[in-house]
């Protein structure tokens, strides 16, 4: 996907139009991030909403020289649910309530939406596992490859071959959708 | 840091991902700014995961959509709140422009003011003038309308009282009203005396020289005393203030009354 630089730039310079359309290219991407680490709608909902009032705040922080906007904009809700997450009070809310049991149970149902789909299908599934658990469940490599119970370099090198199939995959798909729209023409 | 070791290291995929602390980071993004080959394994790393997250994307119901943007519509107005402080300095300025504008106004008016002051003092000390040539030409005008009134008396009679010998130019004319009993004269083609002499005018009443007042030097038109029974006009040259008797060898003019 081609990043709509000017976009961004009206984006940095507190055009709402600009927030309304950055929202509506990214919200979906970032609240998948978001629910599938917190996996609580209502949670997640609110986090998003946090996450993009952060983006509207720093927005011109963003330097696109290092980096892609959606990967800033990723970290920043990462950050967000990795925040709430990890306090002590939602933790011991969770245990006292046996909050955290039920949205686990609760999600199970639901948990079609979760599921991850796309070009990630057709990798296998350690390389399906390391890039849920780093990209989706917010782990770090270090806790990840604890998780996945293999060395830390083999699980970087999980990731780096998942990426790169990923990768194949998607410009694969981008040839095809030019093409498509050549046909077309 | 190596080129080769961030790219072997998965350092590059940490740093997609947010887990590099500051100091990694900036190392990291040195690098990628250094090694074009890094920037675009960056690129491929940010949009594939890029391109994932659409793929996993999850619909958001629309309520966090309106709320954020009514949220921000809020912060906007707050931001727009610090502009309106600019907009406090905006009106400040246009209060300080116009206070300028306003003294240079009341300077521009006061030198006005005092340059019409002066003209209007002008005014009226031209006023005050034309009020007293005014005055003084009504006085002259009564006055020649009091001499022109008695020249034309149908009683006044007139004389040309002639210069002798020791006064050849010299002429005054006199109007002698005997019903009104008064007498006036005009000195206007009298030589002038210098300041020790006087010219003096004598009635003579039966051989007798009565004293008929002193001619004052100022003025070109006198009223004399009147002196009943007068058959003649004299004048004499006399010192300065006058004399009680006249002396004769100083006769300059006389007339004989009909």
């Amino acid at each position: 996907m081609v990043q709509d630089q000017s976009l961004i730039l009206r984006l940095q310079s507190q055009d709402e139009n600009a927030f309304s359309a950055v929202y509506d290219n990214y919200s979906g991407a970032l609240y998948g991030v978001i629910l599938r680490m917190c996996k609580d709608e209502e949670l997640s909902q609110n986090l998003l909403q946090d996450t993009f009032m952060t983006i509207w705040d720093k927005a011109h922080t963003y330097d696109s020289e290092k980096g892609r906007f959606y990967t800033w904009a990723y970290r920043i809700a990462k950050n967000k649910a990795l925040n709430y997450l990890r306090k002590p009070e939602s933790l011991i809310q969770n245990e006292d309530l046996g909050v955290y049991e039920n949205v686990a149970e609760e999600i199970k149902e639901p948990i079609d939406i979760l599921k991850l789909t796309g070009s990630i299908k057709n990798l296998e599934a350690h390389h399906q596992e390391a890039i849920k658990l780093v990209y989706y469940n917010g782990l770090t490599h270090r806790e990840a490859h604890e998780e996945m119970n293999v060395p830390l370099g083999t699980f970087k090198s999980y990731i780096k071959q998942a990426l790169k199939i990923l990768h194949k995959s998607y410009v694969k798909v981008i040839v095809l959708w030019i093409i498509l729209v050549e046909l077309f023409k | 840091m190596d080129k080769s070791q961030i790219l072997d290291n998965g350092i590059l995929e940490q740093y997609v991902l947010g887990e590099l602390n500051m100091s990694e980071k900036v190392r990291i993004e040195a690098a990628i700014r250094r090694y074009p080959d890094l920037k675009k394994a960056l690129e491929e790393l940010e949009s594939s995961l890029e391109e994932l997250a659409l793929e996993n994307a999850i619909e958001v119901p629309d309520e966090v959509k309106i709320e954020l943007l009514n949220q921000i519509k809020r912060a906007h107005s707050d931001i727009i709140a610090l502009p309106q402080s600019n907009n406090k300095g905006f009106y400040l300025s246009i209060a300080a422009s116009a206070a300028a504008i306003l003294c240079i106004a009341s300077i521009y008016l006061l030198v006005q003011v005092n340059s019409t002051n002066k003209a209007l003092e002008i005014a009226q000390e031209n006023n005050i003038e034309l009020n007293d040539n005014f005055k003084s030409l009504n006085e002259q005008l009564v006055e020649t309308s009091k001499w022109f009134e008695a020249i034309n008396d149908p009683d006044s009679e007139k004389y040309i009282l002639k210069g002798n010998s020791l006064m050849p130019n010299g002429i005054i004319i006199s109007y002698v009203n005997n019903a009104k009993k008064s007498i006036l004269i005009n000195t206007e083609q009298l030589p002038k005396l210098d300041a020790e002499h006087d010219y003096q005018m004598w009635a003579d009443v039966d051989g007798a020289m009565i004293d008929m007042g002193v001619i004052n030097k100022e003025g070109s038109m006198l009223v004399m005393n009147y002196i009943d029974n007068a058959k003649s006009l004299n004048i004499t040259i006399e010192p300065a203030g006058g004399n009680d008797h006249p002396t004769v060898s100083q006769l300059v003019t006389n007339v004989y009354l009909r």
